[in-house]
């Protein structure tokens, strides 16, 4: 392969992609479009959060007499205390309590009987009357007056009530050790896990959820690469036959060669797309990785890793295959139906995602990690799932095959697209595109 | 001379179709050659072979002295039959492309490109899109595009069709002047009359079989009949060696020179009897004639 016919087709299609309309429309609209869709979708829950932030006072009858004559006040809002270190880490410490104070307030007023509660109901003064009736210790029951007006809510008094009385409840009558487990059962969970090694280790659930994106991301990202980008490659060498510029194309690099460019050109200008995203987002993949990494998650390093290994040998292995055999189609339109088949091979591995992260050294896991149209996502997901249930010798087999077979791929793909790009009219028979594949 | 191309025993076959059958020519550097033939003859088949986009099933193609190689096609231009240009580019930007296939920097290609343009008249469309540009001008373009690397060969197929006379003319002279700057260039065309006034040599192919090759007056001279054309004062005695005598216009007869006659000895026994010989040459028969028989007794 001569690098610099490659070159000089990369260039020509990162150039025509990135000053076209639709992909300049896509790069730089897509981001405005889903700030300006987040605005809309946020301004009903700003009004409602803004709503929420105003004190609200509600009125408590107590007729079971539990409630004591001092102050009503609502119990403090506490953090888990794995969150707050970790924001202490960061020296973040101070974001709980500063949300805490532009969250909403509930206010509780005692009134002697309901006559009293409903009037000032009436008035507006306050938003609902709870009343403990006579009964309450037996039932649990509590009786809510509100206006005869629509409307929802009614958690948050519920909640602080709820405190209040298990404050009243307990207090003189339970050890301070045990009056605390009560009110709060459980303050934290400490998580384990324990790798098909038999080693344990800890892992908090931000942990295992980052290990479950990761390869999750990753599966996103190579299927809408290989959709998007294989799309408008296909759709473009359809356009490239309808124009007849194939001839002179094929009079001035081999095949392959164009093939090549081809994909690292689309390739390119879907990185740069997807990086114009990220820059907009202000979220980079690698500061997303830091900012966990600061909050003590273990982030899947590995996984990473092998995914940046793969991707581009994975996006080379499916784009080469769908342009070859996107190249016989007739027209732009057929040419793409042509290409997308092979797109239906990268979420081989997707209906498996549950048994592989289950079992990442299982048999399935162990079979699908040297098939190459499912290796990408099934290594990644492995080393993500537990390192330890893949040897590095599985590793690098996995990604030799898929290299392999990447070229095998471009080279089979480059006979289809010249064969392909010659065609005009009839499509021709398998045995026809046989012969002249084999020909060259 | 030395040769730019040589074909030697050249066959293809598609499935059932022979295209070519033993083709064996050779192009010499420098000379404007014209590969003709009747529509389906083979020709388009050799010309894809030359540039490597199809492989002959057996035979040989020897490139610019050189056996064939892949580097060796950045030295040649190409204006195929179906060609296009890419519509939603500006024309720079395709003739920058097509440039620096063919081994250019994409600086040099676009400098040249813009001279191109200035050549050919289009200087102002170079920023235009492609679809904005007429037939006629889309055509100027591709052989513009095909020539921007100076290749040391450069096949051409009807480069002139769908042209006006202004730019048919202005294309005979990109050709000429690519002859006198010693470049070779095989010209596929119908124009007989193109063929007349451009090629040195001709091959015709017919059935994907090589059936006429030489220099384009030896083979009119082949199939031309022995006969005269002489202008003179007068009428025409009867002289040895002539069999036919018919008018040609005004003053002018065509003779028809018995066998074994020579022209030179009818036109001193027409001197030794009088005549005042204002004018005397040998008539050829026209390419298109040349074509049309070669074509017709193959059908037969």
């Amino acid at each position: 392969m001569r690098w610099g016919k490659v070159r000089a087709v990369m260039v020509f299609e990162l150039l025509s992609t990135v000053k076209s309309k639709s992909w300049l429309i896509l790069t730089f609209g897509m981001p405005v479009f889903l700030l300006l869709y987040g605005i809309v979708v946020a301004i009903p829950g700003l009004v409602v959060a803004s709503r929420a932030r105003r004190t609200a006072t509600h009125g408590v009858v107590d007729d079971a007499r539990v409630l004591g004559s001092d102050e009503l006040t609502p119990p403090a809002a506490e953090l888990p205390p794995e969150l707050r270190s970790a924001l202490e880490r960061t020296g973040r410490g101070g974001l709980f309590e500063r949300s805490l104070s532009r969250a909403g307030v509930v206010k509780l007023r005692r009134f002697e009987s309901r006559e009293a509660a409903t009037q000032a109901l009436t008035r507006g003064e306050i938003a609902s009357v709870l009343r403990l009736p006579p009964d309450y210790l037996a039932t649990g029951v509590v009786e809510r007056f509100s206006l005869d007006k629509p409307g929802v809510g009614g958690s948050d008094v519920r909640r602080v009530l709820a405190g209040a009385l298990a404050e009243r409840l307990i207090r003189g009558r339970l050890p301070p050790d045990l009056a605390v487990r009560v009110r709060t059962p459980i303050a934290s969970t400490r998580d384990f896990v324990v790798t098909g090694s038999g080693a344990v280790r800890p892992s908090g659930a931000l942990s295992r959820i980052a290990r479950l994106l990761v390869p999750l991301l990753f599966a996103m990202l190579l299927l809408f690469s290989v959709l998007m980008t294989g799309g408008a490659l296909v759709q473009a060498t359809g356009i490239e036959k309808e124009n007849k510029v194939a001839e002179v194309l094929l009079s001035s690099a081999a095949a392959d060669e164009i093939l090549m460019g081809k994909l690292l050109g689309a390739g390119t200008a879907g990185l740069l797309q997807i990086t114009v995203w990220f820059s907009f987002a202000g979220a980079s993949g690698s500061a997303l990785a830091a900012q966990l990494a600061s909050l003590g998650v273990a982030v899947p390093w590995g996984a990473i890793a092998v995914a940046f290994l793969f991707f581009p040998a994975a996006y080379l292995f499916f784009g080469s295959l769908m342009l070859g055999t996107g190249a016989l189609g007739g027209n732009a339109k057929e040419a793409n139906q042509l290409g997308m088949l092979w797109a239906l091979l990268v979420v081989t591995p997707f209906p498996f995602v549950e048994a592989l992260l289950s079992e990442p050294g299982g048999t399935l896991a162990r079979v699908l990690t040297w098939l190459p149209f499912a290796a990408p996502i099934t290594v990644v997901l492995r080393t993500a799932a537990d390192p330890g249930a893949i040897a590095w010798w599985e590793i690098a087999g996995s990604f030799l095959v898929l290299v392999a077979s990447t070229w095998l791929a471009v080279t089979l793909a480059a006979r289809l697209f010249r064969v392909g790009l010659l065609l005009s009219g009839a499509r021709p028979s398998l045995r026809a595109l046989l012969r002249q594949a084999r020909l060259g | 001379m030395p040769q730019a191309v040589a074909f030697e025993g050249v066959e293809k076959r598609f499935g059932d179709v022979v295209a070519l059958r033993g083709v064996s020519f050779d192009v010499q550097q420098g000379e404007v050659f014209g590969l003709l033939g009747p529509n389906g003859a083979g020709k388009t088949t050799l010309m894809r072979i030359l540039m490597d986009i199809l492989r002959a099933d057996s035979g040989g193609v020897t490139l610019l002295g050189a056996p064939h190689r892949r580097q060796t096609l950045d030295r040649v231009g190409y204006l195929p039959e179906e060609r296009g240009l890419y519509t939603k580019q500006p024309v720079l930007e395709v003739m920058t492309y097509f440039g620096s296939l063919k081994g250019l920097s994409r600086a040099e290609a676009r400098r040249r490109g813009r001279v191109w343009l200035e050549r050919i008249g289009l200087a102002e469309t170079a920023a235009w899109r492609v679809e904005r540009l007429s037939k006629g001008m889309s055509q100027k373009v591709q052989i513009a595009a095909a020539l921007l690397h100076d290749p040391e060969l450069c096949v051409l197929d009807e480069p002139s069709s769908g042209l006006d006379p202004v730019n048919v003319r202005l294309v005979d002279e990109l050709i000429r002047e690519r002859r006198a700057a010693g470049r070779t260039t095989i010209l596929s065309t119908h124009q007989m009359s193109q063929v007349e006034s451009l090629c040195d040599r001709v091959a015709l192919i017919h059935h994907g079989r090589l059936m006429v090759y030489g220099g384009v007056n030896e083979v009119r001279e082949r199939y031309s009949r022995p006969e005269v054309r002489v202008r003179a004062a007068g009428a025409l005695p009867a002289v040895p060696g002539v069999e036919e005598v018919r008018p040609d216009g005004e003053a002018a007869w065509r003779l028809l020179l018995a066998e074994r006659s020579r022209a030179a000895d009818v036109l001193a026994a027409l001197v030794s009897a009088g005549v005042r010989v204002e004018g005397f040459e040998r008539v050829l028969t026209p390419m298109e004639d040349v074509f049309v028989r070669v074509v017709q007794e193959a059908g037969s």
